[in-house]
């Protein structure tokens, strides 16, 4: 036990420091891109983590958190001319908004049925991405996103640099307060409603609003990295609800281990490099989701917790 | 509004309510009996169509229709018994069962879409239709096709029905979906049964897709449209009945209609979206469901 406890601070403390000296050895910029959406794709997948994992929430609409950062952010930042930096803000706070909103009818069902809406809204968002194409660009997408900028410093610059050291600080900052959430009392509390709902009911947990906040907290995570996602790329299109978004980022959460938060984070790091990898070989641009969907089906099969598993204490 | 615009609007619920009925009611037979939400659904019914389309059409093999529908159906049965065993049953018993069978459904539907898109292309492809020409239904002129699909529903539907309360395999499925350990114990063979229900419902969508298939044109994302919809109406009839799901089927066609008709196709979905979450509200287990598992 003790061992355990004492090589974890030092070991993720080594992943931070290479991660902050990874940019001066990395000098292309397609590797740089790379990372910073890695970076975004294991902020999804860590909130995920969150509510499917820790809460046990079947939460099946987390893109479309995601997605609803990504527009908040957008829109706010290219139509009102809010600054980028609370656009980005903007983004957590929609998502997080119109997650509790969902949540009312959520928390009152139970099984499958808590699938099948969530589910559903991810569709009603889209469909309102694409119905009001006069204001969101339709499945045209949007596009001339304003970039993120400081006095004195052009993010276009510097081949990513600044993007690269702005989205590791947000993936840090979120692992971390997910890390947080999950080990607080609060944590504890929507872990027992998720193992033992009548006598967590019992214990005087209130099971209704936990998930509620549960769901709005790991919402405004996902919402923060959309808004990231649209100030870097200055472009998004309603693609990213696609069934196979979903399939990607849940691959990361199921190849990482749920309930872990690390696990998720690190899997979207190496999940992405593979993807992105395998998209670069001829043929495999659509069959790398097949490939990743068979990925997903394996380690349910034979890794049901994961590879963080194989790390973890036994 | 004049009977032109109410007949229009009854003609066209009926179509998109019988192609909602026969889709939700594979969906709602596998929950039933195998206690799954198969997010492959929607799959089934674009790879039905594909190879419809393949056997029959002259830039593919050119059989003929018959030949496609025929070699359809054969494939289907093979699929759903193969999907089964495959992303459903090594996960029996476990506690997360249901929550594992959505994602293990959802990549199986991900292999199938993105293998249909591999395979035919991203090019629109149409169906021959069964029957050809219009025909006119009170005042409103449609294809024969989607009358077709008005007439061929209600008997499928009515013929599924006969099936599993007169025959004995049909009887099995019941009873396998009410007490799956009793079902074992009288010695009824659950495991074949599951074949059974799943390559049954894999031909239930094959058969909306080709009935579509030539109303609609054909993609990769084809069978996306009607999965969400069927989604949607078997939250609305609870997913423990198929009459449920038959009625709430029918129901969200005449709704969707007139909503087309009364705002525009752009907010229809979200206006559906929003009456799913208030009647949510009030009854959590759908609005004709009872409560169950």
């Amino acid at each position: 036990m003790m061992t355990g406890r004492n090589w974890r601070p030092a070991a993720l403390v080594a992943v931070v420091v290479v991660g902050l000296i990874a940019p001066f050895f990395v000098q292309d910029t397609y590797l740089r891109h790379l990372c910073i959406i890695a970076f975004i794709y294991a902020m999804v997948a860590a909130s995920w983590d969150l509510s499917l994992g820790y809460a046990g929430v079947f939460n099946f609409g987390h893109i479309a958190f995601f997605g609803v950062g990504i527009y908040a952010t957008g829109l706010s930042a290219k139509l009102l001319g809010v600054d980028p930096w609370i656009a980005l803000l903007l983004g957590g706070v929609a998502a997080s908004a119109v997650a509790a909103v969902i949540a009312l009818p959520v928390i009152r069902l139970q099984g499958v049925y808590v699938v099948l809406v969530t589910f559903a809204f991810s569709q009603l968002v889209l469909q309102v991405v694409l119905s009001q194409s006069q204001v969101t660009g339709g499945s045209q997408g949007m596009v001339r996103v304003p970039t993120l900028w400081l006095p004195g410093y052009n993010f276009l610059r510097d081949y990513k640099f600044g993007y690269y050291y702005v989205g590791f600080a947000l993936l840090v900052a979120t692992t971390l307060a997910l890390r947080r959430i999950a080990t607080s009392d609060f944590g504890v509390s929507i872990r027992a409603a998720r193992d033992s709902e009548d006598y967590a009911i019992s214990r005087g947990i209130p099971i209704g609003r936990q998930r509620l906040k549960v769901l709005a907290a790991s919402a405004f995570f996902a919402g923060i990295a959309g808004g990231f996602y649209v100030l870097y790329l200055r472009v998004a299109s309603p693609e990213v609800f696609d069934f196979s978004t979903v399939s990607l980022v849940l691959s990361m959460v199921l190849v990482g281990g749920t309930s872990s938060i690390y696990g998720p984070v690190f899997a979207a790091l190496l999940l992405t490099f593979v993807s992105e990898g395998l998209s670069n070989v001829d043929g495999l641009g659509v069959g790398r989701f097949i490939l990743v969907a068979v990925l997903m089906v394996a380690i349910l099969l034979y890794l049901p917790k994961g590879l963080a598993s194989i790390f973890a204490r036994r | 509004m004049s009977l032109d615009v109410i007949s229009a609007i009854l003609v066209s619920g009926l179509v998109l309510g019988s192609v909602y009925a026969l889709m939700a009611s594979g969906l709602s037979l596998v929950w039933t009996t195998l206690g799954i939400f198969n997010f492959a659904h929607g799959a089934f019914m674009t790879v039905g169509a594909y190879i419809a389309w393949t056997a029959s059409d002259q830039a593919g093999l050119g059989y003929g229709l018959a030949a496609g529908i025929a070699l359809s159906v054969a494939v289907m049965i093979g699929l759903g018994i193969v999907l089964e065993r495959v992303v459903v049953r090594p996960f029996y018993g476990q506690r997360d069962f249901l929550l594992i069978t959505v994602m293990s459904t959802l990549a199986a539907m991900i292999v199938l879409q993105k293998g249909t898109q591999m395979i035919w292309g991203a090019r629109l492809k149409q169906l021959a239709p069964i029957v050809p020409g219009k025909a006119t239904l009170w005042r409103t002129t449609i294809s024969a096709q989607e009358t077709l699909i008005i007439v061929l529903a209600p008997i499928v539907l009515i013929a599924l029905q006969l099936f599993l309360s007169r025959t004995r395999t049909g009887r099995g499925i019941r009873a396998v979906g009410q007490n799956p350990d009793a079902a074992r114990l009288i010695g009824i063979d659950v495991s074949r049964l599951f074949y059974v229900t799943f390559a049954l419902s894999a031909v239930l969508a094959a058969l909306t897709g080709i009935l579509l298939g030539s109303v609609r044109l054909l993609t990769p994302q084809f069978g996306d449209d009607p999965l969400v919809k069927a989604l949607i109406i078997v939250i609305f009839g609870g997913l423990g009945s198929l009459n449920g799901t038959i009625v709430a089927a029918y129901a969200m066609g005449l709704v969707e209609a007139a909503l087309t008709y009364a705002i525009g196709i752009y907010w229809t979905p979200s206006l559906i979206f929003l009456l799913l979450i208030l009647v949510l509200l009030v009854r959590p287990q759908g609005l004709l469901g009872k409560v169950t598992r």
